[in-house]
């Protein structure tokens, strides 16, 4: 049967639209807006290995997805960025083609990477052939397979695929994107000699949940790249969101990045960019390590949001003894105190089963659902069932 | 019995036709012999990424409000409708025109469309539809006939964007919304460009016109620059990466172009470019 994910939408060819960036600073931040353009100094750019790929990329490297004008990606590349992310799907291809024409003559001095979310060895091919046609170039130097999330995902098929264009000289390495189910596909992808990269997203509100996996795939040679580094890790955000406007404030973002550069298992990150000033801050996470004042300020945004912001991470799944969807009712909350959309919340509180929209969280003694995140669950809960019941 | 099995189709059939925030759901019955697959999707902000990882930061950056999907199988063949609601009719066609291939030609759809084989995109009013079908091969005429279906279902004006007149449509190769820094520039936080074999022509509109003026103001700031002696206030600059550029004030909208190829005037298309604008 076919499968009605999105992940198979992608393959049939669909438009995956532009993507914003919740990373990006404040777009009315004064002391942005007034500065003068400053002369392009050279900045102290950092430099790691990618695993054992023998590309060295600067520790930020360049998201492109969410990019629009070509000048911001064409000026990271004249600083020194060294490497850039993007992907057959961002803006329904119009992202690779704005991409290779802002590298158009620097392809020499840099790293590309492109991702196909194609299931089929054919289809991904095909979408190779396009990502170098688009980009302009005749090789990539690492080739994902977009988004997969478990180990089922990365099928032999789509292996030989990545082989095959290894042989044709078409990618030079070969890797994996996630963005969740790290912990079960992260070990799989690093025991397999045909993956080079992984891809990873990874950022301070998961805590140390990703780092055994990701120290060991490092180990085992793999380059470790990560995404959603800075608010992807509040992926529920959104400009005009009062989360957004806190987590954007006071440097928060910079702290975030370099939360992620102070891992020695990251190679590179690929933080989103839109414009010149959320360049220049980025850069600033090379050349300055994670602080004490960093860590600070990025407890306080954890303390704010842990015992209120779902993760959405699943592992509460089934403890709750009488049979609440702990994830699903948090999320129906996030609707109403997040997004100020209380009929959304209680339309889908509503189309619970009537047993379990009876379920009255006062009337257990005790709570079964522990949250690894610190989310106060039962108190969540009972807001929820007083809100919508 | 009967009388719930009635209410629930009553119920049914006002939630497919309900402008609520949610938007019009669609259906496999749109088109004959088509059946739905597995149960209808909804997404929210808080929970497109579940559908569509990271990717679904796009829908949110142009002021996403809800999805509604469903697919649909007909023999071997599965076609998966989404129907996207956003804020406005601006920002609905904004994710489409990010989304368009402007070297192919448009479709009469909506307020604008794209058809191909194994896909068709457009918008209407505030919704912006996406169509998907597999196996490869040439879907075409079940996508036109689902698509136009789906157009009917949809509420709303089927007008495009009043900045899209602006833009002379001569030698026009494209024309975006920008939902955030407009060239790169955070200063210009949203507008359209349309892109011209000679440079890339913009309309900024700001909330006032003193809002306005202070934007250009930090943009003198930053690029240091002195006013140009032209009939509005303006600056006209060449930029390491912006090239030859000229922003002009009028009113609330800040209008110029940028990347301006030699032999053209960047003043003098920015000046022309202000005058189609009210």
């Amino acid at each position: 049967m076919p499968d009605s994910s999105r992940r198979n939408f992608l393959v049939a060819g669909l438009a995956v639209p532009a993507a914003a960036s919740a990373a990006r600073s404040s777009a009315d931040d004064p002391k942005h807006d007034a500065a003068p353009r400053p002369p392009l100094a050279p900045p102290q750019l950092r430099y790691r290995m990618l695993g054992d790929t023998g590309l060295k990329v600067t520790s930020v490297g360049f998201g492109c997805m969410v990019t629009s004008d070509a000048s911001v990606i064409e000026r990271a590349a004249d600083i020194g960025i060294t490497y850039f992310d993007t992907a057959r799907v961002y803006q329904s291809g119009n992202n690779e083609r704005m991409v290779g024409a802002a590298l158009k003559g620097k392809r020499q001095k840099i790293a590309l990477s492109s991702k196909s979310g194609a299931q089929t060895k054919a289809a991904a091919l095909a979408d190779l052939d396009t990502s170098l046609r688009e980009l302009g170039t005749d090789h990539l130097d690492i080739w994902y397979l977009h988004a997969k999330t478990k180990p089922a995902d990365v099928t032999d098929e789509l292996i030989d695929a990545q082989q095959t264009a290894k042989k044709a000289g078409k990618i030079r390495f070969a890797g994996v994107s996630t963005h969740s189910g790290q912990t079960d596909l992260i070990p799989v992808l690093a025991a397999n000699p045909h993956i080079d990269v992984i891809l990873t997203a990874y950022n301070f509100s998961m805590g140390q949940t990703l780092d055994p996996v990701i120290a060991a795939a490092h180990a085992a040679g793999k380059g470790i790249v990560a995404m959603k580094v800075m608010a992807g890790g509040f992926r529920n955000t959104k400009p005009g969101d009062k989360l957004y406007n806190t987590f954007k404030k006071d440097g928060a973002l910079l702290s975030a990045l370099r939360w992620a550069l102070k891992s020695a298992d990251i190679d590179t990150t690929i933080p989103s960019m839109t414009d010149m000033d959320q360049l220049d801050e980025n850069l600033k996470a090379m050349t300055g390590g994670f602080t004490k004042s960093d860590e600070v300020l990025l407890a306080r945004q954890l303390e704010r949001i842990a015992p209120l912001y779902c993760r959405m991470c699943g592992q509460c799944d089934g403890s709750c003894a009488k049979g609440l969807p702990v994830a699903d009712l948090l999320r129906y909350l996030t609707y109403a105190d997040g997004y100020g959309q209380f009929s959304l919340g209680r339309e889908r509180f509503l189309e619970l089963p009537a047993e379990v929209a009876r379920v009255r969280c006062d009337a257990c003694s005790t709570c079964t659902v522990n949250c690894p995140h610190g989310v106060r669950v039962s108190e969540r809960l009972r807001r929820a069932q007083e809100l919508f019941a | 019995m009967i009388g719930r099995i009635v209410a629930r189709a009553l119920l049914a059939a006002a939630l497919a036709l309900l402008p609520a925030q949610a938007g019009p759901v669609p259906r496999c019955d749109l088109a004959p012999g088509w059946t739905q697959q597995g149960a209808a999707r909804a997404y929210e902000a808080s929970n497109l990424f579940e559908y569509m990882d990271g990717n679904a930061e796009g829908y949110l950056l142009y002021g996403f409000v809800a999805m509604h999907g469903v697919t649909c199988v007909h023999g071997g063949d599965s076609i998966l409708i989404d129907v996207s609601e956003f804020g406005d009719g601006d920002s609905a066609y904004g994710m489409f025109s990010a989304n368009r291939d402007p070297r192919l030609p448009a479709e009469t759809l909506g307020a604008g469309g794209q058809v191909t084989p194994r896909r068709v995109i457009f918008t209407k009013d505030r919704f912006y539809v996406e169509l998907a079908a597999n196996p490869d091969k040439d879907h075409t005429p079940a996508l036109r006939a689902i698509s136009a279906a789906v157009e009917k279902l949809l509420p709303g004006s089927t007008a495009v964007p009043a900045a899209l007149a602006w833009f002379p449509a001569d030698g026009q190769k494209s024309v975006r919304l920008i939902p955030e820094s407009v060239l790169g520039l955070r200063l210009l936080r949203r507008g359209y460009v349309a892109e011209y074999e000679f440079g890339k022509a913009f309309v900024v509109e700001e909330p006032s016109p003193e809002s306005a003026a202070a934007v250009m103001d930090k943009l003198r700031a930053r690029f240091e620059v002195g006013q140009a002696s032209l009939p509005v206030p303006a600056l006209q600059l060449t930029d390491r990466y912006l090239d030859r550029l000229c922003f002009i004030l009028k009113g609330p909208y800040i209008v110029g172009y940028a990347n301006v190829a030699e032999g053209n005037d960047p003043a003098a298309l920015a000046h022309a470019l202000a005058a189609r604008l009210p």
